[in-house]
């Protein structure tokens, strides 16, 4: 199997997107992240739950776990609504030199490629194209569920 | 000046304006200088390590060690949360109530813990209600790390160069409590009537808000009850130990030693949660510069300098006293405090016996602590919990500017100078 046979069709976010779609995105498909691209439609990132997770929760509460306890569920999480009003997935992003690098392979890839790819990024997500074309996404659960099936260790 | 009186000086100075303009770690510049002063025979083995008047003096080591430990156990029980979040909702979320309220609780930590390690409990605590209260955490972080200074005089082991002055000079923690607490209560005091107008454009009091505060769990924040009252307890223990410890003829370094040891037998923390928050670059910095100095002891450079200062002050206790603490004020405001108490302690302690221990030359040490201690507070980069603070509010989306600090600092140092002044001279002149 070939990575653009393991290819999903994916949503994909714009940088100048609302940042409360993307949150609202990743949320509702239950997705581990978007994969981001510029105003030409060119991937140029993933961006991950975990870093819009990064951009609502204060770095004081993120180094200090008392800190996290004492908020109450219902005005911690306006909190955190509040902190992605008005702004873009690009603010949500690390800076450009932080910036997750592009997981990216060709249509041609192999499974362990793939997964080596996932692996080295750390990435949910992996993006797969040829030139322009995008045939689409791999996620990590995917990509697990085949290599599982491989042995006939998958549910 | 003999040859190895002027080497030892140039070797001293040379590692002083490294640690001064930072152009080297200042471990590196300790240690370095140590290395120095060791392989061109200024000092020896013997002395470096041995020597109780021109070595490594291990008291002030082991008790920083053995603070550090209990220290970093405390701060896993969520116990400066809590106060902070209980104490903020107390003053029903009123910015100057909060700010009285944090500077207190900012101080009195500071007597008992080291400042550094008080502002960073402080510091999430302050952001989180500044937050909530929609206001600028800015003047708070400020008026906090001022009073981290403040309260850390107080004690023995509030601020390092007291456990140094402690150490050199033969001070009880109990002749601290006496000494200096008195003054920096009153000294508190005045420093909260300045805060109401320092910072009278950030105190904006928005009831909506408040709400927000009033709804934070402070019970939620103790995450283990049962190492928070073996930590208090502990914690108590050490106290009463420092306090007796004249009596119990036990020194403070195995009074906090034999604390951290029974900490970490009791709880269920483990030795590297226990040990991770033991700075032991500070532990090294100090090490190389008891070497340097004894160095300097060693070769007669101390004894000199003491011998000048003495004549320079004409016999007159006042005039010294008065001298050294304004003098050790505008240095501390500009160096880091710690190499410059440990250059000093034993020019001071020379001074002291050369004056016959009368209660006026003992107040030379006071003068000391007093001008070392509270200047820092002058500049952002006179005190490290200064630096601390900087650091913290920068990486959290709202830098403070060195002149910025400095601009209250200044006033700040100046107030406590001026009223340290007046209490050296009515206690221990007028009144002596």
């Amino acid at each position: 199997m070939r990575a653009r046979d393991l290819a999903e069709e994916y949503p994909l976010v714009q940088l100048t997107d609302d940042a409360l779609t993307a949150a609202r995105l990743i949320a509702e498909q239950r997705r581990p992240g978007v994969v981001v691209v510029d105003a030409d439609g060119k991937p140029v990132t993933v961006l991950p739950g975990s870093q819009v997770l990064r951009f609502i929760i204060p770095g004081y509460v993120q180094e200090d776990p008392s800190l996290a306890r004492v908020y109450d569920e219902r005005s911690g999480a306006e909190t955190c609504v509040r902190k992605l009003e008005g702004r873009t997935v690009k603010e949500l992003l690390p800076p450009k030199e932080k910036r997750y690098e592009l997981p990216k392979v060709s249509g041609d890839a192999t499974v362990i490629e793939c997964a080596a790819m996932m692996a080295r990024l750390r990435s949910p997500l992996l993006l797969v194209s040829d030139n322009d074309t995008i045939h689409g996404v791999v996620t990590t659960s995917h990509l697990l569920e085949v290599i599982l099936s491989a042995t006939g260790q998958a549910t | 000046m003999s040859a190895t009186q002027i080497l030892s000086v140039l070797v001293f100075v040379g590692a002083y304006v490294l640690i001064a303009t930072e152009r080297v770690h200042r471990v590196a510049a300790a240690l370095g200088g140590a290395a120095l002063m060791l392989a061109l025979r200024l000092t020896d083995g013997e002395t470096a390590f041995h020597s109780l008047d021109a070595g490594v003096d291990w008291n002030v080591v082991f008790l920083l060690l053995g603070m550090m430990i209990i220290v970093g156990v405390i701060k896993q029980t969520g116990l400066f949360e809590y106060l902070a979040i209980a104490a903020a909702k107390r003053a029903r979320g009123k910015p100057f109530a909060v700010l009285v309220t944090f500077v207190v609780i900012t101080a009195t930590a500071s007597a008992a813990l080291d400042n550094v390690t008080t502002v960073l409990l402080i510091a999430p605590v302050t952001f989180l209600v500044c937050d909530r209260l929609g206001l600028n955490p800015i003047p708070f972080l400020i008026a906090e790390v001022l009073a981290s200074n403040i309260g850390g005089t107080a004690t023995l082991i509030g601020d390092p160069p007291n456990i140094i002055i402690a150490s050199r000079g033969g001070l009880s923690f109990n002749d601290f409590l006496v000494h200096l607490a008195p003054f920096i209560v009153v000294l508190m005091v005045a420093f909260v009537v300045v805060c109401r107008w320092l910072f009278r454009d950030a105190f904006h009091y928005d009831e909506e808000r408040v709400a927000e505060v009033m709804a934070l769990s402070e019970r939620e924040a103790i995450r283990d009850k049962r190492l928070l009252w073996q930590s208090l307890g502990v914690l108590a223990l050490v106290l009463t130990g420092f306090v007796l410890h004249g009596v119990v003829d036990v020194e403070p370094s195995v009074v906090a030693l034999l604390g951290a040891g029974l900490l970490v037998l009791i709880s269920e923390v483990t030795t590297e949660e226990a040990l991770a928050d033991v700075e032991w670059e500070t532990l090294v910095f100090f090490m190389g510069l008891f070497v340097m100095v004894g160095a300097l002891v060693k070769t007669g450079v101390i004894d000199a300098v003491s011998a000048a200062l003495a004549g320079a002050v004409g016999g007159d206790p006042l005039l010294a006293v008065m001298a050294l603490l304004a003098g050790s004020a505008v240095l501390s405001a500009v160096v880091d405090n710690i190499p410059y108490v440990a250059t000093m302690s034993p020019i001071v302690a020379e001074l002291v016996a050369a004056q016959g221990n009368t209660p006026q030359s003992d107040s030379l040490w006071w003068s000391l602590a007093l001008g070392a201690d509270l200047g820092g507070n002058a500049t952002a980069v006179g005190a490290s919990a200064n630096v601390v603070v900087l650091g913290l509010a920068a990486r959290n989306g709202t830098p403070i500017s060195f002149w910025q600090f400095t601009r209250y600092g200044v006033v700040v140092a100046g107030l406590s100078i001026l009223l340290a002044a007046p209490y050296l001279w009515l206690r221990y002149f007028v009144l002596a």
